[in-house]
């Protein structure tokens, strides 16, 4: 009954103050609306991340050499090479499809066009390793592989950057560097994923670009794609064996290549969004806290524009306890209209934010939950001292003052 | 039977380097039943007396026994109970709450009591039916005359069968006209047994209570009964 009389006083009173109310609750409303749309961005970003991932392939590990050292002395690299590529293909422990990647870059010309490309030499099953889709044209063969013919795959970007059509290249010569290949497939367009971008990128056997255009048996990356019934970690120390098994690594010797898993790489990045997470966090804490003093102000404002009132409350019979309920449920509502008018508004600033980037509108329900109580908290803890003083006021006095 | 009995009751406020003696002394014993008028000049201590026996305030020195229970040394909260429970205040200016209806304000009291709801409307809306006011339990003050106000600020003084109603210049803000139809609710509840104290300037007022005490200078200067020979 008691309460209920609190909450009724604490309605009454923001309603006859409305704009003060509302001015004073302003810093809770955007300590609140941050939180709630800095979760939701966050939140947000995290899954186009992981769906990122998932596209670049969550299942697909790339091999490269690295520094080999020995009790922290750095012997040089030992690069990878084909073989190394065959003898994973040969272990059959795993179920996982293997490609090596020969990389780099050349002057490509068609008709009166010329212009730098990445050219990159891989086994026939390196679309299929990456998910991408041949629109048009076909994939080159092993045999084409083996026998080293000057065959081309392109992505579609090439033919405009070329300032023609994928259609007009097909089954045309390119010349990469000024030695013609025949555009035998095109690409389906994949879009940017990262930073990079296989539709601007020229696509030839491996035994091509080792012997025709770049003059090396080393590769800048093995592929290897894990089916997905096997065990990635699994998958990454058979890597380790063979490979560490081809470079005739002893026992205590570091390996001389290092694995990339993507879900490290998404660690990292959930990890970088953890921290700025934390970080608007804690700027929406300080608007909140600042709301709080704002809010103790305009109590401790009521408390003495109510003196007369507080006087007759206790007049008729109100303890300490009672004048101290009313002060402090009537901040603490302040707050909560404020969380509460926050968490639509930071919800309504995600929307529009989502909307522009196509992410999903979400949010989560704890984050909501979370902000609304902390902002009554913040009106508990900021009206305690006016409550108390509205409390410890003489009654006689009291009833006197103008 | 005594309700209200104190023994050389004093009351000074300190300003400063300054003190004034506010109550000098005042000895006072009233009966249940009874209907007093307090007068005396502006400054004499009058609303210094209500506010002690009305357990506002706590008197410098002297003892004040409300129903035989010294009242005197008790602590804040327990004062406030007493008044919730025992005494009915009416102010000069009504002190009603301006945004809630009549009938909430009756209520007040009741709440401060912790009485159930349904109860406690029950009791507020006879209280409001006690002072003629029935038709308008859900009007807000601005929406009632001076005269209804205070018929409201009385209800709500009675809703919790106090022991004693205390009125302070009661009709100090109304015309002559409703000042006396207040006081002829005052004449009304005596004839019920409510024990009433009022305080007030107006000789023709005092004169409508049994017993007419004077203060001067925070002293008792007379006390007198009112004998009914118009
Ligand atoms: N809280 C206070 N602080 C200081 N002085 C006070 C206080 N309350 C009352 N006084 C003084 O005590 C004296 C008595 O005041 P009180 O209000 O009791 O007079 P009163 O008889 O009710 O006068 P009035 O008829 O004008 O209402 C006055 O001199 C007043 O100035
Ligand atoms: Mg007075």
């Amino acid at each position: 009954m008691l309460f209920v009389e609190s909450l009724y006083s604490a309605i009454n009173s923001i309603r006859a103050n409305a704009t003060r109310s509302f001015l004073t609750s302003l810093a809770i409303i955007i300590g609140t609306a941050s939180v709630i749309a800095m979760i939701a961005i966050g939140e947000g970003a995290q899954n186009a991340l992981n769906d990122e991932i998932d596209e670049l392939g969550g299942r697909v590990l790339s091999v490269y050499a690295s520094q080999r050292k020995r009790g922290g002395v750095t012997y040089g690299s030992n690069p990878l090479i084909i073989k190394d590529a065959e003898a994973l293909r040969d272990d059959t422990k795993v179920d996982w499809k293997i490609t090596p990647s020969i990389e780099g870059s050349r002057q490509i010309k068609f008709g009166n066009n010329n212009m730098s490309a990445g050219i990159s030499g891989h086994w026939t099953n390196y679309f299929d390793i990456q998910g991408y889709k041949i629109s048009s044209g076909r994939n080159f063969t092993e045999n084409e592989n083996l026998s080293r013919k000057r065959v081309a795959v392109i992505g579609p970007k090439v033919a405009t950057e070329l300032k023609t059509s994928p259609r007009t290249m097909l089954n045309k010569e390119l010349l990469i560097s000024g030695v013609p290949f025949r555009v035998i497939g095109i690409l389906e367009s994949e879009g940017s994923s990262g930073w990079r971008s296989p539709d601007d990128n020229v696509y030839v056997p491996l035994l091509t670009a080792s012997d025709r255009i770049y003059g090396r048996k080393t590769v800048n990356s093995i592929s290897v794609s894990i089916s997905n019934d096997q065990n990635i970690e699994e998958a990454m120390v058979a890597i380790e064996q063979v490979l560490r098994r081809q470079h005739d690594i002893g026992p205590g010797v570091d390996n001389d290549f290092r694995i990339n898993d993507w879900s490290q790489y998404s660690d990292l990045r959930n990890e970088a969004v953890a921290i700025f997470t934390i970080l608007i966090t804690g700027i929406a804490g300080i608007s909140l806290l600042v709301g709080g003093i704002g809010v103790m102000n305009i109590m401790l404002v009521s408390v003495t524009e109510r003196t007369r009132e507080i006087g007759l409350r206790k007049a008729l019979g109100a303890t300490h306890r009672a004048i101290m309920m009313q002060f402090i449920v009537e901040a603490m509502l302040l707050c909560l209209l404020g969380g509460i008018i926050g968490v639509i508004l930071g919800a309504g600033m995600y929307y529009i934010f989502s909307s522009f980037q196509e992410w999903a509108f979400y949010i989560p329900l704890g984050a909501i939950i979370g902000s609304i109580t902390f902002s009554a908290a913040v009106g508990l803890f900021f009206g305690i001292w006016p409550a108390r003083r509205a409390a410890k006021l003489d009654p006689a006095l009291s009833l006197r003052y103008e | 039977m005594s309700i209200i009995k104190t023994a050389d009751l004093k009351r000074s406020f300190s300003m400063g380097t300054q003190s004034v003696e506010a109550l000098r002394g005042i000895n006072l014993d009233v009966n249940a039943g009874e209907f007093i008028a307090i007068m005396g000049p502006s400054g004499s201590g009058k609303t210094t007396l209500m506010n002690i026996i009305g357990c506002l305030d706590t008197p410098t020195s002297g003892k004040y026994f409300l129903n035989n229970q010294e009242v005197s040394k008790l602590k804040d909260d327990d004062l406030a109970r007493i008044r919730n429970k025992e005494i009915g205040f009416v102010f000069q200016s009504f002190h009603l709450l301006a945004r809630s209806s009549a009938l909430d304000n009756v209520m007040l009291p009741l709440k401060y009591a912790g009485e159930k709801k349904n109860i406690a409307t029950e009791r507020a809306k006879a209280s409001l039916n006690d002072v003629g006011l029935q038709d308008r339990m859900s009007h807000s003050p601005s929406e009632l005359s001076g005269g209804q106000q205070q018929r409201v600020a009385i209800a709500r003084a009675l809703v919790n069968s106090p022991s004693i109603l205390f009125a302070d210049e009661p009709t100090g803000n109304l015309d002559s006209q409703t000042g006396d139809d207040v006081m002829a609710l005052f004449k009304q509840l005596h004839k019920n047994g409510q024990t009433i104290i009022v305080i007030t300037h107006e000789e023709d007022i005092a004169n409508q209570a049994e017993r007419v005490i004077t203060i001067r200078d925070g002293l008792i200067e007379s006390d007198k009964l009112v004998h009914e020979n118009e």
